[in-house]
């Protein structure tokens, strides 16, 4: 059983939505609050949400900066967001071999 | 441990498909390869004048068995190069910077600015070094021996074209694309082409004997700039 790929899941990084954070932060080293809002299609509430799971788990860091006079939010991938990213990532790649293996 | 409910075997393939997605939609957001080819074109362009309005340095060394070998070169063009490059480079850094921070993410241009600062720096250094310097029979350098026949080959290493080419390939690199990768490798060779393979040759001594090489380069630059901005725009205008 514990050799089973979905067994190397991590359950913070494992969600859709979070997934897709961590994948956009990555992408982009720096991103803004309402840039992973509207490409995740997520009400301001449940990103916050979202992002309080992340920042717990030491995975991204939040920063507030000003673009003029208005206050920006910026996240930013931790390097153990990054490794949590890439083993999602891998892990994903293991199953769906499994999977299609399987399948086949 | 994650389980997954029944039939829901699909659930990986649909998150790797959207982590590719937003990556793609990411690389969209950051890319704006076309400034940066339009700036160098109109850089390029813009050392026409230079080059055939402005003076030549002569440099002429004696030749052990006999006679003199010469080297001729704009002199304002050695000055013009590396500060309109210099220059280029921090107009395209600031530009990619305001438009990453304009759509909400990061910017990956650092890594092309750094290179193409240092590579217009040293070619502006070493092609000012071998124009001051003309080979009498040949160059040692690095342990190596060239003939002065090869002086024209190193020549175009540090031409204003290559270190122009030699950025764009770091550019493509961190832009991952391997349309512009296509362009800087052929950039690059067009570098160093010699003058009269290009089938447009004005002979030196006339100051506009650069012109042909400076509107090649430069057309091949505007045109690639004219080509990723329509195609960068379609891009976005998917990803959206």
């Amino acid at each position: 059983m514990t050799g089973h790929p979905a067994n190397g899941l991590d359950d913070v990084v494992h969600q859709r939505v979070r997934l897709g954070i961590l994948t956009i932060a990555h992408e982009a080293r720096e991103v803004e609050f309402g840039y992973l809002r509207e490409n995740l299609e997520l009400t301001a509430g449940n990103l916050s949400q979202h992002l309080g799971v992340l920042e717990r788990a030491g995975l991204v860091t939040i920063g507030k900066g000003y673009a003029g006079k208005r206050a920006r939010t910026w996240i930013t991938l931790t390097p153990a967001g990054t490794a949590a990213l890439r083993a999602e990532i891998n892990q994903l790649k293991l199953l769906i071999h499994q999977v299609d293996g399987t399948a086949g | 441990m994650t389980t997954y409910p029944a039939g829901a075997d699909q659930e990986p393939h649909q998150l790797l498909a959207d982590h590719r997605r937003l990556a793609r939609q990411v690389r969209a957001a950051q890319r704006v390869t076309w400034f940066p080819l339009l700036v160098l074109a109109a850089v390029t362009f813009a050392a026409v004048p230079v080059y055939g309005l402005g003076g030549f340095v002569r440099t002429c060394r004696d030749q052990p068995g006999g006679g003199r070998v010469c080297a001729v070169y704009s002199s304002a063009a050695l000055v013009y190069w590396p500060i309109a490059l210099v220059l280029a480079y921090v107009a395209i850094a600031g530009f990619y910077l305001r438009r990453a921070r304009a759509r909400g993410v990061g910017t990956r241009v650092f890594p092309y600015v750094g290179v193409g600062i240092a590579l217009a720096v040293v070619a502006g250094g070493a092609l000012t070094w071998f124009v001051t310097h003309p080979p009498v029979g040949g160059y040692d350098l690095v342990g190596l021996h060239l003939a002065a026949g090869q002086g024209a080959w190193l020549f175009q290493l540090f031409s204003p074209g290559a270190a122009i080419g030699l950025a764009l390939l770091v550019l493509a690199l961190v832009e991952r694309s391997w349309a512009l990768f296509l362009l800087a490798v052929g950039y690059v060779v067009l570098a160093f082409v010699p003058l009269y393979d290009l089938g447009w040759v004005i002979a030196r001594p006339s100051p506009w004997a650069s012109l042909p090489r400076l509107v090649i380069g430069g057309s091949v630059l505007l045109l690639a700039g004219l080509l990723f901005a329509a195609r960068q725009r379609a891009w976005r205008r998917d990803a959206a």
